[in-house]
């Protein structure tokens, strides 16, 4: 069920120059959560209307605190992170669609541009939990924006980087990483979640070799509900079974935000953030 | 002493309201979306999504953006159409308790005439909106709700095919908008629902590019409302049906507005995107007003505006 609660902002972590993980205390959110989901924030700020839609990082039911991974683009993020500790915020939640666990046998291989990786932290944790481990490939610019790398090695995970520039592992794009993160007897899950041109050149190298995948979009939105249509991903599948009544959009807050990769149709999804 | 509870039931166009509060077109999907976490009893009727006869995809994204207090949009009217509405979405509508309006759009003045025809027809709708109104759609919406002649036509035709309530939807992008009030009025409209979005746009001055793909959208919001009280205000004064305030309510202090201005009931629109407690918020606030102004019922309050020694200066 989804509620808007009261959250408090009970700690606050800074992940580089201008990336933040913020924890907050909310009576069921932590606990209802399912990795991959997301809450609308009702950030404050003057003039700012709309919530902000923000992936679960990770929770602690137990603790009643989950985190959210937050990056300063603008007015809203900026307004968030300067929220003193021990004020709220409304979140609405749980949102979207959750990532499926890869099925027996098979390995789970994550792929993450910059922020993208937001969803990915919790993911790691159930499948921990689970006894299951994950190839991570993080890419960004440069070695700061490879947020959260420490914490996934703690969770178990294998960590392979890359950065433009160099700084840390592999100089180049995090794709250059998945050539080798697919080889291997064992059959691949993919996961993925980042800049729209990773995105689709991950889904181009996952078709190839038949790997399934799932991918996390991230859009502008105004609801969160499945209300407003803002937020909607362009799907091949319609096309397929034309007369649906819904045409190719499809909705990244509802029917996503994760969705089969193999649904998207990339070259009609051009989207600029 | 007993305190007795101040009545916030309202009769528009035939029809009786538990509450003169009305979720706007397009904000409320087809109804049930928001079960979770709105208080649907503060609801008073809902307008669903706009439907046309037939499907259509809508604007290629992006399709909204923020502007300070307000959010443009070009959804561009995806929707399902009206046949998978009556089968898949008006059964469960029927059991929600707010009234529903059905709010309907064409692309000819032929196709408004043939969705009243088919709605009439089903269990579960309580009134018509019609959405002459629309800025985001090629043919149709804004260009009937711009030209007298084509609003009457929309109106005489639906209102000879149907004996549901009828209620325009009435753009602002108008020069007179009594004349058009007037002209729907006597075509024979129920009641009358103002404003619609505003015509907008916004640019990325990096890129140059328009912030939507569809260039032009619809302002709404709180940055619409005072031009939208004023709108009410003019029509409430024009016609003798009733009218529904539209623009940017965000509280009950808000819809207080549109009502002393001349509304009978309001709608919050982009408001349920951003705080779905504004039901029950709004109806506490306006039951608290009528309880400090000694008024037994909301409906005493409509057009109720004082003017007397002010000198209005034109407009």
């Amino acid at each position: 069920m989804k509620r808007d609660e009261w959250a408090v902002l009970v700690e606050r972590r800074v992940l580089s120059a201008d990336a933040y993980l913020l924890f907050f205390e909310a009576p069921t959110l932590p606990s209802t959560s399912l990795p991959g989901q997301f809450t609308m924030v009702r950030t404050p700020g003057e003039g700012l209307l709309l919530r902000r839609p923000y992936s679960i990082c990770s929770v602690e039911p137990e603790t009643h605190r989950f985190s959210l991974l937050v990056k300063v683009v603008g007015q809203g993020t900026g307004a968030l992170v300067e929220l003193p500790l021990g004020s709220g915020v409304h979140c609405l939640g749980p949102l979207g669609t959750s990532f499926e666990r890869p099925s027996a046998g098979a390995r789970a291989v994550v792929v993450a541009g910059g922020v993208g990786i937001a969803p990915f932290l919790y993911f790691c944790e159930s499948l921990a939990q689970n006894g299951m481990m994950a190839r991570v490939l993080l890419g960004g610019r440069q070695a700061r924006d490879l947020y959260l790398k420490d914490e996934f090695v703690e969770l178990g995970m294998e960590v392979v980087c890359s950065t433009e520039d160099g700084s840390d592992g592999h100089r180049g794009v995090v794709t250059d990483l998945l050539m080798d993160a697919l080889e291997g007897p064992r059959p691949v899950q993919l996961y993925s979640c980042g800049p729209s041109g990773m995105l689709r050149r991950v889904a181009e190298m996952a078709a190839d070799r038949n790997v399934p995948h799932q991918v996390s979009i991230e859009r502008r939105m105004g609801c969160g509900m499945g209300c407003c249509l803002g937020c909607v991903v362009f799907v091949s599948d319609a096309i397929k079974q034309d007369g649906n009544g819904e045409g190719n959009y499809r909705r990244a807050c509802t029917e996503g935000p994760v969705f089969d990769a193999d649904r998207i149709h990339w070259d009609r999804d051009q989207h600029p953030l | 002493m007993t305190e007795v509870r101040p009545s916030l039931s309202v009769e528009i166009a035939g029809l009786t309201l538990a509450s003169p509060l009305i979720a706007a077109s397009g904000t409320f999907g087809y109804g049930t979306e928001y079960l979770d976490v709105a208080d649907y009893s503060a609801i008073g009727a809902i307008a669903v999504k706009g439907l046309y006869l037939n499907p259509r995809p809508g604007c290629p994204p992006p399709r909204i953006w923020e502007t300070p207090s307000g959010m443009l949009n070009a959804i561009g009217l995806q929707e399902i159409g009206v046949t998978r509405f009556i089968e898949e979405k008006l059964p469960g509508l029927r059991e929600l308790g707010p009234a529903i309006l059905v709010n309907i759009c064409g692309s000819t003045v032929e196709e408004y005439g043939e969705l009243a025809r088919v709605l009439s027809d089903v269990e579960g709708v309580a009134g018509l909106e019609l959405n002459i109104s629309c800025p985001n759609v090629n043919e149709g919406g804004i260009l009937f709700g711009c030209d007298p002649d084509l609003a009457a036509r929309v109106t005489e035709l639906v209102r000879s095919n149907t004996f549901l309530p009828v209620i325009p939807k009435l753009s602002p992008n108008v020069t007179d908008i009594e004349t058009i009030a007037r002209r729907v009025e006597s075509a024979g409209a129920d009641a009358l629902s103002l404003i619609n979005t505003i015509p907008a746009m916004a640019i990325d001055v990096e890129t140059r590019r328009p912030r939507l793909a569809n260039v032009v959208g619809g302002l709404s919001g709180p940055a619409i409302r005072p031009i939208a009280v004023r709108l009410v205000y003019q029509t409430a004064q024009a016609v003798k049906i009733p009218v529904i305030g539209i623009g940017g309510i965000t509280t009950a202090q808000d819809a207080l507005e549109f009502i002393i201005a001349g509304a009978q009931a309001v709608q919050i629109g982009t408001m349920n995107f951003v705080d779905p407690s504004v039901w029950s918020r709004t109806r506490a606030g306006l039951e608290d007003y009528c309880g400090r102004h000694g008024l037994a019922s909301i409906a005493e309050l409509s057009g109720s505006l004082h003017v007397e020694g002010v000198v209005p200066s034109g407009y």
